[in-house]
């Protein structure tokens, strides 16, 4: 009787602290009050306050999603705390936790990028590449900047082409992202003006608030082309967990574009990102994406080919570690006569984690001529981790060229075998065939990436690291 | 007339691309259901028990509760057929939808004891102009060392409804051969699951569909490998003319513990004009590491280059059609041994690509 | 158990005897002499089937031994059970290689040891170059970095003599390869590596005359008096380009004989019924 009685007594004071905590959460949660707050202090025009309003309401009305990964653990009525300003960041590199520092050791990560992980400091380094290309870019017209600034200085470019690519009723972290974002990278690039040199966007962390709903918008003109690098190269360290970022991408006719995504976040984020691209006549849209990092991640980008002759191909690897739920894939939407998309995604689950390459390959009624293949790829390294493929084909006329294939499997004993009978380990053997796996991939990346990349594997296959 | 959500698939993905279930409108469902009394049964009858007890279903899958528990509650044809050593002749059930006979809502359970081979086929037919009625649901049990071949031929109209539930349940070194011809209905819509339990299990389920007019087809293939060494092969093959719509769901689930095994799944739309649709969800899942799993999925019209060349050899467009679909399903059409089940079958195809 | 192997026992000591007057007799032409591989009363099982019944072998430094059978005889368990391939179990005997006993050593140790095994079907491993891989073994077995610049050059003259295009040192190991670039880049891989022993596992099968004489000439080019050789096959054409030492007819997990070149040419004649019972 009376252990009951003491259970019940700790109940209360439980009950009490929860109530207590609920009460503060209210107080925190998403209302017009806050958005118009970050409005102000953004120095929003009247049009985009309107636009974070609007967005607010969608994002009230829609629910979350019914399917893939479990992210009830988000408590929705704490996403002001992930909004607002958040003093607490840590600002030097000492405040880092210590896994962290010695995974970006372990990496080679030079000392200065080591800075600017904090949030301090980066954009120094940064800054010195992003001029020195500006000086030589800014002469044709090439406009990179933050988004911000491309909102006071570029207006009309701006307000033409923002959140239209991505509606914001997309889905509700679409939503929540119109009416909160802040920050990202904005760039111009004039007809006819190829850039020869990658654009990088290393973590802009220029102030605290900036990273988490930070906005890409990207228009190639006519004739042109450029190679954007977005700036997850190295795992940045945030005290929020939610990342609800949104790029969009406009390849207008016979211009391209290539958008390389390294991304290696802590591994307490739930990375809900959302990209599009809208393809021009003749134009043409790469997606290069490793996946690395994260709790949870649901990610897929999308090419929507509207031009005649337009085309894709999606190049991405995700692998899966402990812990981790990687829901990664592609979309891609056939609009248009003579269409193409070429999709090749692979991904590893290793130690528990979870891969699942989840796609749509959609050629409606008039993409006539259209082509679409697709190959995926899923290796499992033990008995204990998952890996699932859920991709849906909708091909909706008959004049196309339609194949999809996927493999799941092993790596074979045999291969194994063989390896070691030349003098490998079986963890090298092991390491090898998966950095071969991923080189498709690898090879698509700048040099310092793709070492960057394979590094990464070996961290990830090397059991002293989680 | 309340809209009808079911066929759902075991992994949910994004609402925007409507495949995770199917909703129909304006099915009419009879409310009384009447004696059904034009069946046939051939072959070895003493295995055929006409009134089987065991009607309580509680299946894994079904096409969802509602059609579940009209077979379970309300079947008017109960039929048990026990495969055992002593079978000799493939045993043959026809059910043919007549003006009397409008309404079928079957409920078959196969039985495969140990070492028993064995083949069934159930035919569905309909007179012209009848709009029938179909929900039913074999369920079958191969026990160990098991050898069956199950046929199962759907050649309705295409004004009348069809709906279907096939449970399969394997024990060690049962091997099973499917093979689905999926013609008629209006809307035809068939949820498959086998549950691979047994090591060295074994299930071949192989499809042909042929789609015309409006009509539309739903397939939900669902197998689970837990038995190790346990292996599935899914081979569906179809052709779709006018406004006629597949969705093909196709899963293969490696559970925990099937160390090698093995799942094969391929599914290829032959689309004969520009208004017909393919939807198609080809998933693999695994929780088990040592297993080899493929899949592929392909769509697309008939080869130019084949097509001119049968043409080139005195045959007109439709005929030459013909034959590549009649070449398509060829290699699946070689399972079915009774002549006479494939001459229908062939006839069939000829009529619905006329 | 091992029973196959206690009763041929007495026999096996008289090939062993016989064994032992030869080498004395190399050795007196040589001056050679130093055992580098023995393998003792081998039983080995593949997937609980009984392949390897006892087999003894002594390979001297400075010899090119030939083990010839007729398919199934147990000639591909014979290579993968010295490199101790783990789908293969021993269920008795051992083997000593260069004074240690390797029995049951890790695979990769063995090769750091100096054993090397050309494959009969070599796996092919997307994403990783010949040059890498090579470069990485390489590493793997003299444990002193390797120099880039010296190395492929090095691949380079071999791949040459070779006749191998060049262009392969960039591609996918094995990857699209033909059966006899393959076979060619196992030889490549041997004279990289500078192995103690090379055991060549069905090199010749499926080769013409041409690649055939390629092979034998990488053979000639690692061979010398501080190395060995054991060719495993199930014909005799290599034969016809390379002097051996020794042959070996394995007939159902036995070496029911041993001798010379001669051996070898009574076999082409005659074919293996006369030792199949």
């Amino acid at each position: 009787m009376a252990k009951t009685k003491l259970e019940e007594i700790n109940r209360n004071i439980y009950d009490i602290k929860n109530k207590d905590e609920y009460d503060f959460k209210i107080k925190k949660g998403l209302t017009k009050e806050i958005i118009e707050e970050i409005s102000k202090q953004k120095n929003d025009p009247d049009w985009m306050r309107e636009f974070r309003l609007k967005a607010l309401d969608v994002y009230n009305k829609l629910e979350l999603p019914t399917w893939g990964p479990d992210i009830s653990e988000l408590n929705m009525d704490e996403i002001a705390t992930y909004v607002r300003p958040k003093t607490g960041l840590s600002n030097s590199w000492e405040d880092v936790p210590e896994d962290i520092k010695s995974t970006f050791d372990k990496l080679g990560i030079p000392e200065a990028e080591k800075r600017s992980l904090a949030g301090v400091g980066a954009q120094y380094d940064s800054e010195v590449v992003y001029h020195s290309m500006k000086e030589d870019l800014i002469k044709q017209g090439v406009v990179y900047t933050d988004m911000e600034t491309a909102v006071r200085e570029y207006p009309d470019l701006v307000r033409d082409h923002f959140m239209k690519c991505v509606p914001v009723n997309d889905h509700k972290f679409v939503a929540l992202h119109g009416a909160v974002w802040s920050g990202g990278s904005f760039v111009y690039v004039p007809k006819g003006v190829k850039v020869d040199i990658p654009l990088q966007s290393y973590f802009r962390l220029n102030s605290p608030e900036s990273g988490q709903f930070e906005h890409t918008l990207i228009i190639v003109d006519e004739g042109a082309s450029l190679h954007f690098i977005e700036g997850c190269s190295a795992p940045k360290y945030n005290k929020v967990n939610l990342h609800a970022g949104c790029v969009e991408l406009y390849v207008k006719d016979n211009a391209y574009l290539r958008y390389s995504t390294i991304e290696n976040w802590s591994k307490n984020m739930l990375n809900l990102n959302t990209k599009k691209a809208i393809v021009g006549k003749n134009a043409q849209v790469d997606w290069v994406t490793g996946s690395f990092g994260s709790k949870i991640s649901m990610l897929y980008p999308m090419s929507i080919l509207n031009g005649e002759g337009a085309k894709t191909e999606y190049t991405g690897i995700s692998f899966a570690g402990k812990g981790q739920n990687l829901d990664n894939g592609f979309k891609v939407v056939h609009n248009a006569e003579n269409t193409s998309s070429l999709v090749n995604a692979k991904s590893i689950s290793k130690n528990g984690g979870k891969c699942t390459y989840r796609s749509l390959v959609r050629i409606n009624e008039k993409a006539k001529n259209s082509k679409s293949s697709v190959s995926c790829e899923s290796l499992m390294l033990d008995d204990i981790s998952i890996s699932d493929t859920i991709p849906v084909n909708d091909i909706r006329t008959d004049e196309v060229e339609f194949s999809h294939e996927a493999k799941i499997g092993k790596i074979s004993d045999k291969t194994i075998f063989y390896l070691m009978s030349r003098g490998l380990s079986e963890e090298d053997a092991k390491a090898m065939i998966v950095r071969g796996f991923a080189y498709p991939i690898s090879k698509e990346l700048p040099v310092e990436y793709a070492v960057e990349m394979n590094n990464l594997i070996n961290l990830e296959l090397d059991g002293a690291i989680g | 007339m309340e809209l009808l959500k079911l066929n759902e698939t075991p992994v949910r993905t994004s609402r925007n691309f409507n495949i995770n279930n199917i909703k129909l409108e304006n099915i009419s469902i009879p409310q009384e259901i009447n004696n059904f009394n034009n069946m046939q049964v051939y072959g070895d009858e003493s295995k055929v028990i006409i009134d089987n007890q065991n009607t309580k279903l509680n299946l894994t899958y079904g096409l969802g509760d509602f059609f579940t528990n009209q077979v379970s509650n309300n079947a008017n044809k109960k039929i048990k057929i026990v495969i055992d050593k002593k079978v000799n002749k493939e045993i043959e059930i026809d059910f043919k939808f007549d003006k009397e006979n409008n309404d079928l809502i079957d409920n078959i359970e196969i039985v495969a004891e140990e070492q028993a081979k064995g083949t069934v086929i159930i035919k569905y037919v309909t007179d012209k102009n009848i709009q029938a009625f179909h929900n039913g649901v074999i369920r079958l049990l191969a026990k160990k060392n098991s050898k069956v071949n199950i046929i199962v031929a759907n050649l309705m109209n295409e004004l009348s409804n069809n709906f279907m539930s096939i449970e399969n349940k394997f024990e060690d070194e049962s091997k099973v051969n499917y093979t689905i011809v999926d013609f008629g209905g209006k809307n035809s819509i068939t949820n498959y699951f086998s549950d691979l339990e047994g090591e060295l299990s074994d299930n071949k389920l192989s499809t042909i569909y042929l789609g015309k007019d409006n009509q539309l087809f739903d397939l939900n293939y669902i197998g689970e490998l837990r038995g190790k060494k346990s292996n599935i092969d899914i081979e569906v093959q179809g052709a779709l003319k006018d406004n006629a719509k597949k969705h093909f769901k196709g899963t293969i689930d490696f559970k925990k513990g099937c160390k090698k095994a093995t799942g094969n799944e391929n599914e290829d739309c032959m689309l004969l004009s520009d208004t017909a649709k393919s939807l198609a969800l080809p998933m693999l899942l695994c929780s088990e590491e040592d297993v080899e799993g493929n899949h592929s999925s392909s769509a697309g019209k008939v080869g130019e280059k084949e097509l001119f060349y049968i043409m080139s050899r005195g045959f007109e467009l439709k005929e030459a059609m013909k034959l590549m679909v009649r070449a398509k399903f060829n290699k699946i059409l070689d399972n079915i041994k009774n002549e006479d089940l494939k001459n229908e079958i062939l006839d069939s195809i000829d009529k619905i690509l006329d | 158990m091992c029973v196959g192997a206690n009763s041929i026992r007495p026999q096996m000591i008289i090939l062993k005897d016989l064994l032992k007057i030869k080498i004395i007799c190399n050795n007196k032409k040589k001056g050679l002499g130093i055992m580098l591989l023995e393998i003792n009363d081998l039983c080995v099982n593949a997937e609980d089937k009984e392949i390897l019944k006892g087999i003894n072998l002594k390979i001297n430094k400075g010899e090119i031994h030939v083990i010839m059978g007729p398919n199934g005889s147990g000639k591909t368990t014979t290579a993968n059970a010295i490199l101790n391939n783990p789908a293969y179990t021993k269920i008795g005997g051992n083997i000593i290689f260069d004074g240690q006993d390797i029995t049951h050593e890790k695979t990769d140790e063995i090769a750091r040891k100096g054993v090397f095994m050309s494959f009969q079907l070599p796996e092919e491993i997307p994403g990783v170059s010949v040059t890498n891989f090579l470069k990485y073994a390489k590493n793997k077995v003299t444990g002193e970095p390797v120099k880039i610049f010296a190395f492929k050059e090095e691949l380079k003259k071999y791949m040459e003599e070779l006749n191998m295009n060049p262009k392969y040192m960039e591609r996918s190991l094995n990857v699209g390869f033909s059966g006899g670039e393959k076979k060619k880049n196992e030889i490549l891989q041997m004279l990289v590596l500078n192995p103690k022993l090379a055991i060549l596992d069905e090199t010749d099968s499926g080769l013409d005359v041409d690649a055939i004489k390629t092979v034998s000439k990488g053979i000639e080019m690692f061979k010398n008096e501080n190395n060995a050789v054991l060719i495993i096959t199930h014909n005799t054409k290599i034969l016809h380009s390379l002097k051996v030492d020794y042959v070996h007819v394995l007939v159902n997990g036995k070496i029911v004989k041993t001798g010379t070149q001669e051996l070898a040419k009574e076999i082409e004649e005659n074919g293996y019924s006369k030792y199949k019972n």
